[in-house]
């Protein structure tokens, strides 16, 4: 069993339920492998850094589990399909895994990684301006 | 023939060596926007002192991070 995390956008017209079925799709792949989803997160509607299939926005959901290569396989077979799904992304974490010690450890530490960039990029902006007004 | 300038570099230390409670991950695009131009592009480990290990960890993050549109290929993010 390996560990993995999966990173994929969807395109932001498409309803909040649909992007769930979308995820329940790949977490019933992955189970059906006999992986363990460790965590899944929403990350929601985020700024593209470019482009992608004419589209600014996304949504980005995370997915982190343990599995085997075989449903990774499966897995970005099914997004490249999808015609909602803009980008994915899956970076394998570790070689072997042991899903209930992961659990815990995950259980214990802080719950999500936000990546609100944009808050911090709304941030930046705002002390621009502000150096300016000075 | 002029003296030659002599010029003392300063100690750089590599900044994740120094704090370990700074992560190289791709996720976390606030730590990899301070190694890269306003322009998006990966800036030399000469500037900020890095060590090789780190500098090497940072880039695999940064082009991650690339791909699935944390960050951009070129140019500032004005979408």
């Amino acid at each position: 069993m390996r560990r993995y995390e999966t990173i994929f956008i969807v395109r932001p017209n498409v309803a909040e339920d649909e992007i769930e079925a979308i995820t329940g799709k790949a977490n019933s792949i992955i189970e059906g492998d006999g992986g363990t989803i460790l965590r899944s997160n929403n990350w929601g509607l985020k700024k593209l850094a470019y482009l992608i299939k004419k589209e600014t926005q996304g949504y980005y959901v995370y997915v982190d589990f343990a599995g085997v290569p075989a449903s990774v396989a499966e897995v970005e077979r099914i997004f490249r399909i999808d015609d909602r799904i803009l980008k994915y992304l899956t970076v394998k974490l570790a070689d072997s895994c042991d899903p209930e010690a992961v659990k815990e450890q995950l259980a214990n530490a802080e719950p999500v990684i936000p990546a609100d960039e944009d808050d911090t990029e709304a941030v930046e902006s705002d002390s621009a301006e502000d150096e300016q007004a000075d | 023939m002029p003296p030659k300038k002599r010029i003392f570099p300063r100690q750089k230390v590599c900044r994740f060596c120094t704090d370990k409670n700074l992560v190289i991950d791709y996720k976390e695009v606030r730590t990899l926007r301070n190694f890269v131009t306003e322009r998006g592009k990966i800036i030399p480990r000469r500037i900020y002192g890095n060590c090789a290990k780190h500098q090497r960890k940072l880039t695999d993050a940064i082009k991650k991070a690339r791909q699935i549109a944390l960050m951009p290929y070129s140019g500032p993010t004005q979408l």
